[in-house]
């Protein structure tokens, strides 16, 4: 929202403090300014001056003029513009001028003819958006500043810091909030009107929560032009496009008071009566931005005989617009819920200056203010105009301000600070606040009108009023008394640190991914779409599933740094959401939190990336068991799939990447379950006292079938049922002469001993032998 | 020849013969034909019996005397050799340790994730607990709680994600305020680091998916004054030396009164610069007393507890913490970009 300071200044008046120092005062007490710009300060190289004769210049379209700039004396100007007459009052660039855009006006040759300075355009001194011709000025003395049109300053403030400030969406509230912060008084711009005469139109309202009041006057003998050029300013200098002078008004109304009001040609309305109701489904309104909307039957439409003519708080309709043969006028000021305008400028993308105030929830005893400056200036701009009878006003009774209880010591608690009574209530009034007091220690406090709608309701709100006028700088910060006691710990936190933590020690770098994928990645690993939760309003289509697992996201981390990195380790750790209800009592989906693990290697056939996850799972994981996965997914190499699995329960998951998923090089991947892994977490290490008594190692070699595995032939020896076994270690394993082609020899070393006494011969033999007949009795012979 | 001369002979000749000798090979050679148990000086004691009783103790001296020459030259020479050999070893094991070491280097955590801990150090040294919260969310947590009322613009569908059910991706960490408060009652420190969607198109300063950390503290007594020395604190903590803030109004729905805290500018002091676009003052982080619904909704009496609540973006954090100008490289996977942070 840009605010002029100027119009800020007049509604001020008294106002001593410079624009720029303005935005800083209101960051700090009200809403967040987000720049303080000089706007056309080169006005102050602009004069008022009468062209007195013009000359053509031969060869070109431009003529010679010689005007009379009053006491600054007649100057010689090129100008270009049609309309350069003799007679015409006009703007008077003078040299030394900066104009936008760093153009500078000197006294230069055009078509070789002397131009001291130059006429200017409504566009090229911002006063309005014409440049077809230069500007004529009805008014003033040649020399003198442009009447109404000086350098200003624009204050832009952030919007979102106004959402819960209707008031502040015009030049009115601004400046109240300005004087509040100063000390100055604030003037009122709303005349006081005696309405007499009959209503000539009916309102009815079918409902009115939607509609709390409709208030309307109706004008005749109406003239449409363009408006005096200082309301065309002022409005162009806040952003807003001057059009004709009953529509500039309305503008320029809605600027200050927030209240937005519509002009309907009252001719083209059917009947007398108009009715503000919701829209049949369906129902199509042309708007004045030249679209056509079709509504439900949710949104609010202001209609006549003949239909919906407007859509309610947010725009007007074409048919019945304002245009240049407008006689007569039906003025609009009217106040609409906020939640409904919102919901129907959201569902049709379709956010209008008016819409954003009413959203924010407008007072209703505004629309009967904003009617009456607008009568004031439509005097003004459109000379001869008439009201055709009294005010049309149908308001739903407005509830009173709620009387809020403010107890002193309270309100100094919560500062921190204590603050002097009269000082509480100096701010209040200032603010427009209704203080009674209330007994010695509180205060009686009502809200203005135009606070009471949304904004302020209990005494917290309060504490905040006061809190930023007196500054918050001027609260001295205070240690707070609490425990100093140990918070609650979070150990599966701190479980994922560790894990975090040992695998980056162990090379691998952490990588964020999103928790989105596509429905077309899900489907390339075999993850079927409805199986993931979906987002109904996704940024993008390849962003629709939420993620079951994290490994289609890693697998493209591979294929994006393979292209710069011949061999890398990454690991995220992050949640799988799942379909089903996890622990929490809402019925929330499941988030798992899982660990994965990648290393890619441009070269080698891949063991030594598996070798290594497997190491990596022992250190995240001690104790993690490694056991062929059976059925490979998709994406995983057929033959180099494994699951892990932690006192029997799987863990997780190791495998090779497919060579349809990893074209160049190998890519593995360890896929754990950091929750199962949390609940199956080692318990405190307790110690075991140190052997006393030697043990005994010997070595056994099994031959066995190229493809069976280490691990069960090591488990037949754990459970061969021996005694006095203490371990049993892979040492190595032999293919080759004598063995067959398709057999090797795995060897182990197998440790026997008693924790009481040292093994005698027979107990060793006896041991060996046990494991020996256990390797047999699963058909593998010993190779000696 | 007499015994003596032959004895002084003998060293002459030994000790030359060991001046002489070129390896500890010779040296050991020489040893045992003089000094050895069965050389010369041994052959020589033999013949004491024939020397004349009065000669014999000086004969004993002086053979005593020759041995000692002689095995004194020899310990000299073979500590030169030995150490000449080890000398030569050393020499021999020169190496090059300025080629890469094998094995692996350390990875590195993610920016933010080291941020987060540290933030975690700092506020658990404070008395803060440390909790999380579902990334899926549901309406009442994120919104309602939070005294966010159904016709609030932060609902619209262009802010939040929704998810099939009603659900929603939690568009701040706001909601673990009211979960930690259901779960700890008063009073209650406690932070909630986590991961937050908003459904915004993503360039180099917006990301539908970042990191927040909330904050919350409820007690008997909390003002203005309170959360005013606790940020300084906190501030103090995480910037590593004295900061300057300031309170300023701010609207958020679930606190009043609702703040902004700027900082002062740490890379100007305030006097103005393109970081802080000339105003001497950065936007950190949005704070305020808890709105009495919220304290409401998290089954606590706002008759008797107040506190005061606070959100830090950590993305943002760990943007300014390493100068990251492009808030898409945090998401990318991007190894050439995280492995800086080793």
């Amino acid at each position: 929202m840009k605010f002029s300071a100027n119009w800020i200044a007049e509604l001020a008046p008294g106002l001593a403090v410079k624009p720029h120092e303005l935005g800083a005062l209101i960051t700090t007490k009200t809403a967040e300014c987000e720049g303080t710009e000089a706007y056309a300060p080169f006005l102050d190289h602009v004069r008022l001056a009468r062209v007195l004769d013009v000359r053509p210049v031969e060869g070109s379209k431009n003529v010679h003029a010689t005007i009379d700039a009053g006491p600054l004396g007649r100057k010689q100007v090129v100008c270009g513009a049609p309309n350069c007459r003799a007679g015409i009052l006009t703007a008077w660039v003078m040299p030394g001028a900066e104009l936008k855009g760093g153009r500078k006006i000197g006294t230069a040759q055009v078509s070789g003819l002397e131009s001291e300075g130059m006429l200017a355009a409504g566009d090229e001194i911002g006063v309005n958006r014409e440049h077809d011709g230069i500007l004529e000025f009805s008014e003033g003395a040649p020399g003198d500043p442009l009447p109404g049109i000086a350098p200003d300053h624009i204050i832009e403030i952030d919007n979102k810091s106004l959402t819960h400030r209707p008031d502040l969406w015009g030049h009115l509230g601004m400046a109240r909030e300005v004087a509040a912060i100063t000390g100055v008084a604030l003037r009122d711009p709303v005349p006081e009107v005696e309405w007499a005469g009959e209503p000539p139109l009916r309102v009815e309202i079918e409902d009115y929560e939607l509609c709390p009041r409709y208030s309307a006057l109706v004008f005749e003998n109406v003239t449409i032009g363009p408006s005096p050029l200082w309301l065309q300013y002022r409005l162009e200098s806040i952003g807003l496009n001057p059009i004709s002078n009953i529509v500039d008004v309305t503008n320029l109304v809605m600027a200050e008071l927030a209240q937005p009001t519509h002009a309907f040609d009252a001719d083209l309305l059917k009947g007398s009566t108009i009715y503000v109701r919701r829209a049949r489904p369906g129902e199509r309104v042309q708007a004045l931005n030249e679209e056509e909307y079709a509504l439900d039957g949710q949104a609010l439409v202001i209609s006549d005989e003949g239909g919906a003519e407007a859509i309610a708080g947010v725009i007007g309709g074409r048919p019945t617009g304002i245009h240049s043969g407008t006689r007569r006028v039906v003025l609009e000021s009217a106040n609409f819920q906020a939640a409904s305008i919102r919901k129907t400028s959201s569902r049709l993308k379709l956010r209008t200056d008016a819409s954003m105030r009413f959203e924010k929830a407008q007072d209703p005893h505004n629309t009967v203010r904003a009617l009456a400056r607008c009568w004031e200036l439509f005097q003004m701009v459109s000379p001869g105009i008439r009201l055709a009878g009294g005010l049309v006003d149908n308001a739903a009774p407005v509830k009173p301000p709620p009387v809020i209880r403010l107890d002193l010591a309270w309100l100094n608690r919560k500062i921190g600070r204590a603050v002097d009574r009269q000082e509480v209530e100096r701010i209040l009034r200032s603010l427009a606040f209704g203080v009674e007091p209330e007994g010695a220690e509180a205060l009686a406090v009502t809200a203005p009108s135009w606070r009471a709608t949304k904004d302020i309701s209990i005494a917290e709100d309060l504490v905040e009023e006061i809190g930023r006028m007196i500054g918050y700088a001027s609260i001295p910060p205070r240690p707070p008394l609490a425990p100093s006691e140990p918070p609650p710990d979070s150990p599966e936190r701190e479980y994922q640190y560790e894990l975090r933590r040992r695998a980056s020690a162990q090379g691998f770098t952490e990588v964020y991914n999103y928790s989105f994928l596509s429905e077309e990645l899900a489907q390339r690993f075999g993850f079927p779409p409805e199986e993931h939760i979906q987002v109904l309003n996704p940024i993008a289509s390849d962003q629709g599933l939420m993620r079951i697992s994290l490994v289609p996201r890693i697998v493209r981390n591979i294929e994006d740094n393979a292209r710069h990195m011949d061999s890398f380790r990454l690991f995220e750790m992050g949640n799988e959401i799942h379909k089903r209800a996890g622990a929490t009592d809402d019925g929330l989906p499941a988030e798992i939190p899982h660990l994965v693990a990648a290393l890619y290697a441009k070269d080698g056939g891949g063991e030594a990336g598996l070798f290594e996850l497997k190491r990596l799972a022992g250190i995240l994981a001690p104790g993690v068991e490694v056991s062929p996965a059976g059925a490979a997914r998709c994406f995983e190499h057929p033959r180099r799939a494994w699951t892990l699995k932690s006192h029997g329960e799987t863990v997780g998951r190791v495998f090779e990447l497919h060579p349809s998923h990893c074209e160049h090089g190998r890519g593995a991947i360890l896929d754990l379950d950091v929750a199962a892994l949390f609940r199956l977490r080692p318990a405190p290490v307790k110690y075991k006292p140190l052997r006393r008594f030697p043990v005994s190692e010997f070595d056994l070699s099994v031959v066995a079938g190229s493809r069976v595995e280490a691990g069960v032939v090591r488990s037949l020896l754990l459970r061969a049922g021996v005694p006095t076994l203490l371990g049993v270690e892979f040492v190595g394993q032999y293919e080759g002469a004598p063995l067959a082609a398709d057999e090797k020899s795995l060897s182990f070393r197998v440790t026997l001993g008693a924790a009481d006494h040292t093994l005698s011969a027979d107990e060793i033999t006896a041991g060996r032998e046990q494991a020996i007949a256990a390797v047999q009795a699963a058909g593998y012979q010993l190779r000696m | 020849m007499s015994l003596a001369d032959t004895l002084q002979e003998l060293k002459e000749s030994a000790t030359g013969r060991i001046a002489r000798a070129s390896s500890l090979d010779e040296l050991e050679a020489i040893r045992v034909e003089t000094v050895g148990r069965k050389g010369v000086l041994a052959g020589a004691g033999k013949e004491m019996a024939q020397v004349a009783k009065d000669e014999r103790a000086a004969m004993g001296q002086l053979l005593n005397a020759v041995k000692a020459a002689i095995e004194s030259a020899l310990e000299e020479r073979t500590s030169a050799f030995q150490a000449a050999a080890l000398t030569a070893r050393l020499d021999a094991e020169w190496m090059d340790l300025t080629v890469p070491a094998p094995g692996v280097n350390p990875g590195a955590l993610h920016p933010v994730t080291q941020v987060q801990r540290y933030l975690e150090d700092v506020f658990t040294s404070m008395g803060f607990a440390v909790l999380s919260g579902p990334e899926v969310e549901t309406e009442f947590h994120n919104f309602d709680a939070l005294n966010i009322p159904p016709t609030h613009p932060a609902r619209d569908m262009q802010d939040t994600f929704w998810l099939e059910g009603g659900r929603l991706l939690r568009t701040h960490t706001s909601p673990v305020q009211v979960r930690g408060m259901k779960r700890l009652g008063a009073p209650l420190r406690m932070i909630a680091p986590g991961r937050v969607f908003r459904n915004e198109e993503v360039d180099p300063s917006h990301e539908h998916t970042f990191y927040q950390l909330e904050g919350m503290m409820v007690d008997r007594e909390v003002s203005i004054a309170h959360m005013l020395y606790f940020m300084k604190t906190l501030l103090k903590e995480i910037f590593q030396r004295e900061v300057t803030v300031r309170l300023r109004p701010g609207y958020f729905p679930f606190v009043e009164p609702g703040f902004e805290l700027d900082i002062q500018c740490l890379l100007c002091g305030g006097g103005g610069c393109a970081v802080c676009k000339y105003t001497g003052w950065v936007e950190l982080l949005p704070c305020g007393l808890v709105h009495p619904n919220v304290l409401r909704a998290g089954g606590i009496d706002p008759g008797e507890w107040n506190g005061f609540a606070f959100g830090l973006g950590l993305t943002r954090l760990a943007m300014m913490r390493y100068g990251i100008d492009d808030i898409r490289l945090l998401q990318s996977g991007d190894l050439r970009f995280l492995n800086q942070f080793r």
